[in-house]
Formats: C-alpha cells, structure tokens, sequence
C-alpha cells in the first residue's frame, strides 16, 4: 500500500546543535504508528518538520503524491495533516460549533455566518467519532479530554488523512484514556494514520502498529509492536538496559513523622484524612485526578490552611497558614505544575536551587554568591542534572533536569517530610527511574515521603504503603505489594470491580 | 544551551546602544552648541534631573516585581506642599520637616503597598487612582494657588551649593543609587523580587513572603519621592502642589530605556543609571539649544517643544534596536 506520509533522511540543525541527524519515518493508511524516544531525541522537531513549523535542512518528505522539499503549516493542512496537541487550542469562550466551524472554514470578516449548518456539520462531525457533546456547549465547560475530542472532530472534518497526537493523555484520567483510545481505534478503521507520541509504554503496547524509537536526533529503528517487550523498548530508547525499573525498599520504618486526624479544607475539598507517614517510609499516594490529592498537599503545605483536624509532626500539632511556615517546620513540596510553581524558567538553577532557604544559607540578607554556586554544584553532582553550570537558566533544562532542580530545592531546607506531586509527569523513561533512585535514597536516609502519583505502576512499585483517595479524602491504606486491581478498585469505589 | 546564551546577550548589547546613545547625544550637543562639556554645564545636567533620577532608581525595584508605580510625581507633589506647610505655618525646621516629608512620602507608599500587595488590585489601577489623589490632596491644601517660599539659605544650598565640586543633592544622589544598588544586586531581597516579577506564585510556592516584600518596593519608592520633593523644594527655593508633574513618567522612561522588563523579572540598577543620563542629558541639550544665538529663533523656540518627542523618539529607538540588529542579523544568516 502506498504510505500516506514518507519522510527520508531529514537533517535540521539549530545553530551547533544538530537536532536531527537523518530520520526517516512512514505511515501507512489505517495505522497507529507510535513515536518514542526521552526528551530532547528529537520527537518535537520531527513534528514541526511534519506539520511545517521548521523546514529541515536536507531529506524530502512525500506527502501522498507530492514530494516536497519542506511544508509550510498552511501547506500542510492543505495535504491532510493535522496536530492534536496536549493542550487543546480552542476559543473557551465559544460554543463547539463555532470552535468547529471557525476551524473548517475560512470567512471573510463580513461574511455571513449559518448558524444552522455549522451547527449540524459539527453534530455530524462528533457523531462521526462517537463523542457525546452537545455543539451548543461552550469550549470553556468542557474537560481537557472533551477538548481533545473537539480538536480530532476539527481533523475529522477537514478531511485530515493524518493525525498527529503528542502526548494526548498526559492529563487524562484512566476512564478518559479508555475514551480516547477508542477515538484512535475508530480513526484507524476509517483509513486514516495517526502518529502517536507518548511516554507511556503500556498505552504505545496497548494502541500502537508499529512504533519508531528516536535518541539524539537519529532513528534507532522502526519495529513492529508486537516485536518488543517493554524492556527492549526503553534499551532502544536510553541506548543502554534499565536494569530495574523500581529501586527496592530497604530499611525497616521509624517514627510517625506526620499524623493528621480528621483534617478538614473545605476550600481545598479535603474532608476528614486521617493518615500517619513515618520516617524512611515511601507511602504513595493513588487517586483518580480531581480525588483531592493535591489538596490535601496545598493544605499541609499552608497554601489553602486547614479549617479543623490536626496535623502533628514529629507529635508536635502545628497549624500552618503558609508556605514559608510549613518550611519552617521542615515540610517540603515538589509541586505537580513544574513549570509555572516548580521552578522559575527565567532564573538560573543556582538561584532555584536556594529560594527555599533564603533565611538560612543568607542570614543577614546579604547575598553570599560563593556559598550558593557551591551548594548549587553539589545537587548538580548529587542528583546529575545535566546542565552546562550552576547559572544555566532554569527553562533550558529538560523536562527531567528541571525535576531535579526543583526537587534539590526542597533537599536544601533539608524536611523531615517531603512531599512529592506527580514527580515524574512529562519525564523520559531514563531521567524517571533516576528520580526513583533519588526519591528511595531519601527515604533510606531516614526522610518521610509522601508521593501523590496518576503513574499506577509508579505507585506500585515505589511505595511501602499506599494511601487511596476519592471524594477528599483516605478510603483506603494498602500494603506496599498490592495489585493494581485492588487500587484502582479503591480509587474507584466499587468493591472489587473489573478496571482495565 | 543556544536558549541561554541569548537570554545574556541581547542585555549587554542593550547596555552598548545605551551608551552610544550616550555618546552620540554629547558629541551632537557639543558640535551644536558651545561649552556643553563645561564643568559647569556637566554639573548642571546633574542639578536639574537627580529628582528624576531617584524616582528612576526607586522605580526600578518596583518594575522588577512586574509592578508598576505612577504616583510618585503627585506623591512629590503633595510632598512638596507637606513640606513648605511644616515650615512655614507649623514653623518647623527645614531639616525636621524633611524627615517628616520622606514619612508622608513611606506612608503614601504604604497606601499603595497595602492596595496592591494585600488587597491584591493591579498596580497600574491602584497608582493611577493615587497618581489622582496624592495630586489632588496637594492641591486642596494649597487650595490651588498658595506657594511656600523664602527657605532658610542653610536649607536652599541643598539644592543650589557645591561640596567637593560637585552639586550637593548629587552625593545624595549616589548614596541612593549605592543602597539600592546593594537592594537589587545583592540581597535576598533584591533576588526576590526578580522571582516575583517572574512568578508570583512561584515565588509564594518557594517560601518567599511575596506580600511583605511587594509592600517593601512600594514604600521605598513612596519614601524616596518624599527625598526628591525635599531636593526639588530647596533647588526651586518654592514648594507647590505642582512640583514633579509628569516626572513618573521620565522615571519610567529611564528605567524602561536602561533594559528593565516592564513585564518584570529582569533589569539592573547600572541599565538604570545609564537610561537615566540618556534622559537627562538629551532634555539638558535641547533647552541649552535656545540659548545660543547660531541657532534663529525658530530653531531655538522649535527645540523645546521638541523635548518631549525627541525623548519618546529615543525610547523607541533604543528598545527597537536590539531586536531590529537581531532580525536583520537572522535574516543575513538566512540567505
């Protein structure tokens, strides 16, 4: 069969540095091919080539039956090709259908606008791919995943033949993953071919034809999914084994660090959590997204203050009213938005890496340049980030990198409870199992560590018990090796039924 | 590590077109005029502009936070008639009403401090309503039209003696520019306000008490438009409610001009000083032009109304040439 899409040999550079070093890649009609590779192999730059953003350097693509030297973004919608995005780029404040029809058609300013058409175009085009929205519903009052679906109506409805998806669950709960699965297999059947960009090997195992593996800007090859083993797949991705995924426990518990009894938030939707986590202990946290997780971290961390309850640490009840005091009591949090609460792009990771312990590394106020570059150096050494010096500007990390320096941060306070959220959302495979390292060599040196995680075999694998949340607040505190099953079962709130 | 280097570069290079802008204003001036790089013109330059210069330097702090300041005219204003009311009706000494002057200026900071950083308003709204208010206060006080004149000589050489050669108000001047110098570049609190202006959230996330130090920038800017309408007042020999009219606006010129983000975060106390002399020396060259009779008439009645153009004319010029230099740069790189 004719491939839908060809790509030969493309070259692009930026500046010295060489982001694509001869990648060639197709897709067939009616497949799922699944892009794969750590951040930073070049995944995004093969998108922008596809879609137009960037023109490469050398290689020529062929698009159906043209053969191009480079696309231009208008270009390529021209010849089928379009991009769902992660975060949907829809106008929240109109209805599905003028989203839909703004898209598909292109009116001069003073045209005349039929209500009735655009309206039954965008029912038929949500019909097509089995979404149940309403068109008269405002973009604004939809989920992330509904958002997704309005987006693959709008690729639907402009005849796109291919469809490229970059990362489109990185935000979804498990029950919209099932949802937009089956969008993708539904598009598959119809003969389009979707190009599939995830971190998540379960679901390239679970949706994907063929998968391509990236690392450093060149193709490590193209195989059949049914060819590899998840272990095979991240060799291919790192270029070197894994040997274990998961670090394993080690060392008995000690103390209760943190005890809360019947803490209660009705600004932050926490109601009554009881929960002990003890020193040296990994207690992972499980939840559907919207469970009060996160919450409940905003709570012990004094950004939305509890209204009743106790919150004891070390057996000692505190109240906290704010950040800077739960610091001072030794609680540390790893917020789950690293980019907008995590670290500060703009400032260099030396500045990051202190801002939690201004009143103690600076006593007196005054800067001491010296001590900061050499504490800064240390967690470079200590937790391999890879950047080129303590005053490499926190946005030129990837994503991994940034974790760490947002994680070193908190390590500086040195807590006696550190709180983790989502630490390894948008991470590659090979920084993700050293965060793991990093996270069970703190609690091995005797640190309580709370660690809210979406990641199931994360949870799994990485904690000693695991706390269960729905509704804002514990439903159930599991032992370190229970199954899946009993988790989601847990999370879900039925008594032992069937998720999968 | 192409996405470091150039958040540094274009900064220095901004710096560059500074001082040539510097440079070129004095070599104009120069050839246009006569004497301008007299010692006595030089000093000049500095007698007249160091209010707008403190205000510039207090503003700067203010900006990094992403903030904004529009009442420190108006505070010098209502400052000013604070001033010349403690001398003469409350007959105070000049020296104890200026302390009192720089309280009511850190008490009207305060106002906006506690407007902006604990009821959280946006401070282009909240200074634009005080800009209104401090003005107006000033104004009912003098109930218009009074003026506050005949200072003692003791406090009058504040703004017209020379010590060590150089205007008295001018070492004022640089002990302010040192402490906020050593605020911005070497405190915690001069790192935090960088990480405001960045992030306000992150900032708060990172333990950082964003509301005490967004108060702090507030009130230091209040207290130093108190400074510059006690300097002003004593080089004028006269307190009005008209005094700094329309000087926010040069000082943000002057901080913008140095390399400041207005969207905070970035920016340097040195950008600053040399925004502040481009400012300085370009209005201090154009009233000079009046003066000299190789101009006609016209010329010279011409160049004054130009002043305000011509300094809005720099602004743009200066911000558009790093990113013109750049795009052409890219464009040649291009082809």
């Amino acid at each position: 069969m004719k491939p839908l899409l060809q790509l030969s040999d493309i070259r692009k550079s930026f500046g010295a540095v060489r982001a694509l070093k001869g990648v060639s890649f197709d897709l067939q009609p009616g497949e799922v091919h699944a892009l794969l590779g750590e951040n930073g192999a070049g995944k995004s730059t093969l998108i922008k080539v596809i879609t137009g953003a960037h023109s490469p350097d050398e290689g020529t693509l062929v698009v159906g039956e043209e053969t191009l030297r480079s696309l231009t973004p208008s270009k390529a919608r021209e010849l089928g090709i379009a991009c769902i995005y992660q975060q949907p780029a829809l106008f929240p404040d109109l209805t599905v259908a003028e989203n839909i029809g703004l898209r598909l058609k292109k009116t001069g300013a003073f045209a005349r606008v039929n209500h009735a058409a655009r309206r039954k175009q965008a029912e038929e085009l949500l019909k097509r791919i089995g979404a149940d929205l309403s068109p008269d519903a405002e973009v604004r009052s939809l989920s992330m995943p509904e958002q997704q679906l309005v987006e693959i109506a709008c690729a639907l409805g402009s005849g796109a033949k291919v469809v490229i998806m970059d990362e489109p669950t990185a935000s979804l709960t498990q029950k919209e993953q099932h949802l937009l699965f089956a969008v993708v297999r539904d598009l598959r059947k119809s003969g389009v071919g979707v190009v599939y960009i995830s971190h998540r090997l379960e679901e390239i195992f679970a949706l994907a034809d063929r998968v391509t593996v990236l690392r450093d800007g060149e193709s490590v090859g193209t195989n059949r999914v049914d060819d590899l083993d998840e272990a095979a797949m991240i060799k291919l991705m790192v270029g070197r084994e894994v040997a274990q995924l998961y670090p394993p426990a080690e060392g008995e518990a000690g103390d209760v660090v943190l005890s809360l009894k019947n803490l209660c938030c009705a600004a932050g939707g926490v109601k009554g959590v009881d929960l002990e986590v003890r020193a040296g202990e990994i207690v992972g946290m499980a939840g559907l997204v919207g469970a009060g997780r996160t919450e409940l971290a905003r709570v012990l961390f004094g950004i939305t203050p509890a209204d009743s309850g106790e919150i004891r640490l070390n057996g000692k009840p505190l109240t906290l009213s704010s950040p800077r005091e739960a610091i001072s009591h030794g609680i540390a949090y790893v917020p789950e938005d690293r980019r907008r609460h995590g670290v500060i792009l703009e400032m260099p990771i030396a500045h990051n890496i202190t801002m939690a312990v201004h009143p103690v590394l600076f006593p007196g106020t005054w800067l001491r340049f010296k001590a900061e570059t050499e504490l800064a150096k240390d967690f470079i050494r200590d937790l391999g980030i890879k950047a080129y010096g303590p005053d490499a500007p926190g946005g030129s990390l990837s994503g991994g990198n940034q974790q760490k320096v947002s994680v070193s941060r908190w390590l500086a306070t040195k807590p006696k409870l550190l709180i983790l959220d989502e630490p390894t959302q948008g991470v590659d495979v090979g920084a993700k199992s050293e965060i793991h390292k990093i996270i069970r060599g703190l609690a091995k040196d005797g640190l309580a560590v709370l660690m809210i995680s979406s990641d199931l075999p994360e949870v799994l694998g990485m904690s000693d018990r695991i706390a269960v949340m729905r509704g804002g607040t514990v439903t159930a505190v599991l032992p370190g090796g229970s199954d899946a099953h009993e988790v989601m079962a847990a999370a879900l709130g039925h008594g032992g039924k069937e998720v999968a | 590590m192409t996405a470091a280097k150039s958040t540094k570069a274009p900064f220095f290079r901004h710096e560059f077109v500074l001082v040539a802008v510097i440079v070129l204003e004095v070599i104009l001036f120069q050839a246009l005029g006569r004497r301008f790089l007299d010692g006595s013109n030089v000093s000049n330059i500095f007698r007249f502009s160091v209010e707008v210069g403190l205000l510039a330097l207090a503003m700067t702090p203010v900006i990094l936070t992403g903030g904004i300041d529009l009442s420190v005219g108006s505070m010098m204003g209502l400052c000013a008639v604070c001033f010349g009311m403690l001398v003469k009706d409350a007959s105070l000494s000049p020296w104890v009403a200026a302390v009192l002057s720089i309280g009511i200026g850190t008490v009207g900071g305060g106002l906006n401090a506690f407007l902006i950083a604990r009821m959280k308003l946006p401070p282009l709204i909240v200074t634009l309503g005080t800009f209104s208010l401090f003005r107006g206060l000033a104004e009912a006080l003098t109930k218009g039209s009074k003026s506050y004149s005949a200072f003692p000589d003791s406090f009058l050489a504040l703004g017209n003696s020379t010590v060590a050669g150089l205007p008295a108000q001018l070492w004022i001047f640089f002990l302010v520019a040192i402490g906020i110098w050593l605020l911005v570049h070497r405190t915690t609190l001069g790192r935090s306000f960088r990480a405001i202006g960045y992030s306000p959230e992150g900032s708060r996330y990172a333990g950082i008490p964003v509301e005490r130090n967004l108060s702090l920038a507030y009130i230091l800017t209040g207290a130093v438009a108190g400074l510059a309408a006690v300097i002003l007042v004593a080089r004028l020999g006269e307190a009005r409610a008209n005094a700094g009219i329309g000087y926010e606006l040069l000082a943000i010129t002057a901080v913008v001009l140095g390399g400041t983000s207005i969207f905070g975060g970035s920016g340097t106390i040195a950008g600053t000083l040399l925004g502040f002399l481009a400012v300085a020396i370009l209005n201090n060259g154009l009233k000079r032009m009046q003066d000299y009779e190789i101009f006609d008439k016209t010329i010279a009645s011409v160049s004054n109304e130009m002043s305000g153009m011509l300094t809005g004319l720099l602004l743009l010029v200066a911000l558009a040439a790093v990113p013109v230099v750049k795009a052409i740069t890219a464009r040649r790189a291009k082809s």
